[in-house]
């Protein structure tokens, strides 16, 4: 019987394959990120070295040595001091005790300040505490500290915020009015955004973390790239990163632009160019994992479509890998056989610039 | 022109998502004599199917399924003459679709809804973060014969056996097909907890509640 190698599914189940099976998943997963993106498959070396990744006989992995790269972490702020049924390990601490455990006894190479329900919207209200927040975060950390939220725009639709929701109004055929309610919402989340941003920038922030942007779809990304574009033309040297929902453009609105370009239905590859034409400094793609599939079919799957994003980003790459993304199952705390396996090939041969 | 091009053309004209296309080829299927019920099924709905898929790919966008959802029905109303009494008021299948508790990502189960809708069903989208007794109550309300449950989270899937277990308690489970969905959920968590169809996406969901009802 041939060696048979441990690994898991999707949704974190363990199951047990074959050196062939492997390399079959590895195939059919680099080909359905290729049909899908219309971008290039893996190579049969590049697929030979995920596979020697995967079947390693250690329970973790790491990269060679100098092929490390910048890990940033967007919430981690609350992951000591929160659970939110997304890894929290929920030890009682500050906001600046997470913020400098990152700094000093994780490695953290950038670190973000969040909120706890972490939308944009709600920091508006608490817009002093948070300035605060990172002030006193600034004064005792060295990192780049940003500050980081989600986008979040379905809290401008009813029953959560002013207008009309648009799945209501497009199931009632009303499509026009649900576009404009999706520009509206646009608008407003934009204004909001940077005003946020201005006043962490006055309290010495060092740049802003946009999160799961396109969440609610193209008018998530549409008011982010636009936000954007307003913070880099007044504050030219502050860090922006804008991190992806997930790994394709949802088309709620369909008509929305940005350079020419429809949002709706850019893959990771395609949206680089114009998260970078913004004035964005790091990108952060994802690619979603699939809970039917194997490890070996998501990770060959997203480092298909990561290698493309890095290779049409003018900017640094640091792919988002987590719990459901990047090729890693979804757990509440994602397995590190899977999480440093799937590390490794995306540095060693998607390119990732960081994660 | 061939029957197999008659269809063709129906099914392009529903992904163009264009009524007057959808109209024009209608008209042109019924002048050449093509049963009204073949117009819909391998023509109309056959295209519908194909705008689902394209939707999942990225390529066809919100708006474009409901433009051809719209086209289609206004294409389909064109045939009820022909179709007879009764023919099209066929009684619709009817759907409660919602989030389960303590679980409120509803972009992708709104989306499911939308889909059914477009595909012909009578959907009663209840929301997101439903306790288990909205989802009964709305079930007998309606008289559902499908209900949809959604959980985007490994915190939230109990939700949806919790459902189950409520149907049987409420002697309703031979009466209504359970579907799960949400991106936690698989195939191996649909057999786990007896629900009787799992879908990945919005046109898989379609497609699936199609099949078990056999309409
Ligand atoms: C958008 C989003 C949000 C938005 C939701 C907005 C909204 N109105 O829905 C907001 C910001 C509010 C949010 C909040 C939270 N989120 Co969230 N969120 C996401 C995100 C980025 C995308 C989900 C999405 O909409 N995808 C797009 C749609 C189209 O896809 P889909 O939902 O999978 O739906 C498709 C299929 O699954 C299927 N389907 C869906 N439903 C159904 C139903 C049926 C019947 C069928 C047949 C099919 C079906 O068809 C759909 C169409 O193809 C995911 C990560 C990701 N990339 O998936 C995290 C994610 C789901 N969230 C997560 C978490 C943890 C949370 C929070 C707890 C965060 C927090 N700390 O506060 C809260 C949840 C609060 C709560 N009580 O529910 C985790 C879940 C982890 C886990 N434990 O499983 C994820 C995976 C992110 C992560 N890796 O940490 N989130």
């Amino acid at each position: 019987m041939a060696t048979e190698y441990d690994l898991r599914m999707g949704d974190g189940k363990r199951v047990f394959h074959s050196k062939n099976q492997i390399m079959d998943d590895l195939e059919a997963g680099s080909a359905d990120a290729a049909d899908l993106g219309e971008i290039s498959a893996l190579s049969s070396n590049e697929l030979e070295k995920i596979a020697e990744i995967i079947m390693t006989k250690s329970r973790m992995v790491g990269v060679e040595p100098g092929k490390e790269v910048p890990v940033t972490h967007d919430i981690g702020t609350l992951r000591i001091d929160g659970d939110q049924g997304n890894s929290g390990v929920g030890i009682p601490s500050s906001r600046m005790i997470g913020c400098m455990m990152h700094e000093r006894a994780f490695g953290a190479d950038t670190m973000e300040l969040g909120h706890i329900d972490y939308s944009f919207k709600p920091v508006k209200p608490v817009i002093a505490q948070e300035c605060q927040a990172m002030e006193v975060c600034q004064q005792n950390m060295i990192i780049p500290l940003l500050y980081g939220a989600m986008p979040n725009m379905g809290l401008y639709y009813t029953p959560d915020g002013p207008f009309e929701n648009p799945g209501d109004l497009m199931k009632a055929f009303k499509i026009a009015e649900a576009q404009e309610s999706i520009e509206k919402s646009a608008d407003h989340l934009t204004r909001d955004m940077i005003w946020i941003i201005q006043h962490m920038m006055k309290s010495s922030s060092d740049g802003v973390n946009f999160d799961t942007t396109g969440a609610a779809g193209d008018g998530d990304m549409f008011a982010t790239l636009h936000a954007v574009e307003a913070l880099r033309k007044e504050f030219p040297e502050m860090y922006i990163e804008v991190g992806m929902a997930g790994e394709c453009v949802l088309g709620m609105h369909g008509g929305l632009e940005y350079d020419g370009k429809t949002l709706a239905g850019l893959w990771p590859h395609q949206q680089a160019p114009l998260v970078t034409k913004a004035g964005a400094n790091v990108f952060g793609p994802v690619v979603n994992t699939n809970t039917s599939m194997s490890f070996s079919w998501n990770l060959a799957r997203a480092v298909t479509f990561i290698k493309a994003a890095v290779e049409a980003s003018d900017v640094p790459c640091h792919v988002d890998m987590g719990m459901g993304v990047g090729g890693i199952p979804m757990l509440e705390t994602p397995p590190i056989d899977a999480v440093s396996r799937a590390s490794k090939a995306m540095v060693e041969v998607a390119g990732v610039d960081g994660i | 022109m061939s029957k197999e091009e008659l269809i063709k053309e129906l099914s392009d004209a529903i992904i163009s998502c264009k009524k007057d296309n959808v109209l024009a080829a209608v008209e042109k299927a019924k002048d050449a004599g093509m049963e009204p019920a073949e117009i819909i099924e391998k023509g109309l709905a056959a295209g519908m199917n194909e705008v689902g898929v394209l939707f999942e790919r990225g390529k066809l966008f919100l708006p474009h399924v409901m433009m051809a959802a719209d086209a289609m029905a206004q294409g389909v109303k064109l045939l009820e003459t022909d179709l007879g009494a009764g023919a099209t008021e066929k009684k619709k299948a009817v759907i409660v679709n919602g989030t389960v508790e303590g679980d409120v990502h509803d972009i992708g189960k709104s989306i499911v809804s939308t889909m059914l809708q477009s595909a012909g069903f009578e959907v009663h989208d209840i929301g997101r973060d439903m306790p288990t007794k909205s989802f009964i109550d709305k079930i007998k309300e309606v008289n559902a014969d499908v209900v949809g449950l959604s959980a985007l989270m490994t915190t939230t899937m109990q939700g949806q056996k919790e459902v189950i277990e409520a149907l049987k308690e409420e002697g309703l489970r031979d009466k209504v097909k359970v579907m799960i969905g949400g991106a936690p959920a698989t195939q191996a968590w649909a057999d786990k907890i007896g629900a009787d169809i799992y879908a990945e996406n919005a046109s898989e969901a379609v497609k699936q509640v199609k099949e078990i009802l056999s309409v």
